[in-house]
């Protein structure tokens, strides 16, 4: 499967998205990385170039919060992306929060999956369990 | 005119800078006291000097805090700039440097030296008349250096590989490379005046997992680019590794061949140093354990025997450090240099020779580029991934690279990407980690040595 990843925003911490890489790399996925600072118009641009199944955003100093709440209207305006499985991870918001008020507020900008704080691998395998759910249903 | 003073011209006629007098600052400099060059100070001292990092956003407070790190003892003194004007955007600079005036809160992260002037700077410099080390991460610093040197600050961080590849994603390398040639001409003429100016690269890079033969391969490049400009003092340097002995050996190599690589230009003359900083890694947030992991850093230092050591504070973890920490961290560090004698000489032949194999086919690769001006083979090296950086953000790096940390803790190439790495070195590199492991459990082990500190 293809998944088309990267860091949003101006956030340039680039540890994880690294190793992100290669752990999907790992996991047989087909990785399209575009890295730190990167805009949303720009992962849209680049899931419906590549043609990618999965589109997982990722946040370190939270600014996913602000970048997030227009997701749904950007993505309304490409019609072949109706089908992607939206992941974000990192930590999704500036300063504490907690996953209770995190999750269900990024699932109504969009995401089908939300991951606030969580083990790299723990995540990876997250998204395997949901592809595989919505397989066979 | 020259083409060069012709640029210079154009750089400072900007509306921020308040009509630039080329005549009176090269009868500054001309006159400036031998105590404001560092390379006075590399040439007749023999301790290591120790320098910390600092800046803030008005006159006032840098000027209290030099006054803290002087009662501290300090060597070197440091001039961090804020990010608006590593970024160029003096207009934004000056507006937060105006709210942080007029709220008593800082609103930039450094000291926007192009808004406060160099006739302004210059009276600071000259009052405490120590040598004033200039922190930015420009990646086009000519006006800044310009402001710079006109202050009384003979020491310039940085340089086209060190300042881009570890901050940005986007910036084009090749024109950091032309910025930073603008930079290392300015500082070759000034130099011709009175002590040398003095240039320092910025070994640690991302400070994260980057093997001693990458920091020292761009150390030598930039110390190479500088020295064929004319530059006659030059600092190579680099960060603590994690594993003493992989630090000593680094140490040893990077002398050894910064003079070699310096001949073989023709460029003996120049005086080369060693600078050495202290952990640049995630801090641990417990200060009492920060205070420690600093005073082993200074006692590596030792061991490695750098001519400066630019320090970090017990308040890493958590944010810009107070002036109390900062200068805190000085006095700590000039006592543990005091007492400290009596050091053993510890060399590992084999490390050394594998070291001295990599980082010289490495140079050698660079060197066979078919391009004609050392500037664009270093740029064709890092776009083709002969050089190549873990963790480095920008788009042109390569990130083929792997390391990973043995059980010594000695940073380990497991994956070279294009890097030239000779086969045996490689060899010896994989023969010391456990590679029998699935790649998941590698990349746990590579999120621990990334963490190793804290």
């Amino acid at each position: 499967m293809k998944v088309v990843t990267g860091v949003v925003g101006n956030d340039i911490h680039v540890v994880a998205n690294r190793l992100m890489d290669l752990s999907l790399n790992a996991r047989g996925y087909e990785v399209f990385n575009l890295g730190v600072n990167t805009y949303l118009e720009e992962f849209f641009d680049a899931a419906v170039e590549t043609g990618a199944d999965i589109l997982l955003i990722s946040s370190l100093n939270g600014e996913a919060e602000g970048w997030s709440r227009e997701v749904k209207l950007l993505k309304a305006k490409y019609k072949t992306l109706d089908n992607i499985i939206m992941m974000i991870g990192g930590n999704l918001t500036v300063g504490s929060g907690n996953a209770e008020d995190i999750i269900p507020r990024y699932k109504n900008y969009g995401f089908d999956m939300v991951c606030h704080q969580v083990n790299l691998n723990t995540g990876l395998d997250m998204l395997e369990a949901y592809i595989k759910e919505h397989k066979t249903s | 005119m020259s083409l060069l003073q012709e640029e210079r011209e154009i750089i400072l006629s900007n509306e921020n800078v308040d009509a630039f007098d080329f005549d009176e600052v090269e009868d500054f400099v001309k006159g400036a006291n031998e105590n404001l060059f560092i390379s006075h100070h590399f040439a007749t001292r023999d301790k290591m000097l120790v320098q910390p990092r600092g800046g803030f956003p008005t006159y006032a407070k840098q000027f209290a805090l030099y006054e803290f790190f002087v009662d501290a003892n300090v060597d070197v003194l440091p001039l961090t700039i804020d990010s608006n004007t590593r970024l160029n955007d003096y207009a934004t600079a000056k507006k937060m440097l105006r709210l942080s005036e007029e709220n008593e809160i800082d609103m930039l992260n450094g000291y926007p030296l192009v808004n406060h002037g160099y006739r302004t700077t210059r009276k600071m410099m000259t009052h405490f008349n120590h040598p004033v080390s200039l922190r930015h991460g420009t990646p086009d610093a000519r006006l800044l250096i310009e402001m710079a040197i006109a202050s009384g600050i003979f020491e310039i961080e940085g340089g086209p590989i060190t300042y881009l590849l570890p901050y940005s994603k986007n910036f084009p390398l090749d024109k950091a490379f032309l910025y930073w040639k603008y930079v290392e001409r300015v500082c070759a003429n000034y130099s011709a005046l009175n002590k040398p100016i003095n240039r320092e690269s910025f070994g640690p890079l991302t400070a994260t997992l980057v093997p001693p033969s990458i920091t020292i391969v761009i150390q030598l490049l930039e110390m190479l680019l500088s020295l064929e400009e004319g530059v006659k003092s030059f600092s190579v340097s680099f960060s603590q590794q994690g594993s003493m002995t992989q630090d000593i050996v680094t140490g040893t190599v990077i002398r050894k061949l910064a003079h070699h690589y310096a001949r073989a230009i023709g460029c003996e003359d120049a005086a080369i140093h060693l600078v050495y900083h202290q952990w640049m890694g995630a801090f641990p947030m417990n200060k009492d354990s920060a205070d420690q992991l600093i005073n082993m850093s200074t006692v590596i230092a030792s061991m490695v025997g750098a001519d400066k050591i630019i320090t970090k504070t017990r308040e890493e973890a958590s944010g810009i450090p107070t002036k109390e920490a900062n200068a805190l961290t000085v006095a700590n560090t000039q006592y543990t240099l005091r007492i400290l004698s009596g050091l053993p000489c510890i060399v590992d032949a084999e490390e050394e020779d594998m070291l001295t194999a990599e980082v010289h086919a490495i140079m050698e690769a660079v060197f066979n580029d078919p391009a004609y001006t050392l500037w664009r083979k270093v740029f064709n090296s890092i776009k083709n991934g002969v050089i190549d950086v873990p963790f480095s953000p920008h788009i042109i790096n390569h990130n083929e690279m792997i390391t990973i940390r043995d059980a010594e803790k000695n940073i380990r190439i497991i994956e070279r990407g294009n890097v030239p790495i000779p086969d045996r070195c490689y060899a010896f590199a994989k023969a010391k980690c456990d590679l029998n492991k699935d790649t998941t459990s590698i990349i746990n082990d590579i999120i621990h040595d990334i963490g190793i500190m804290q």
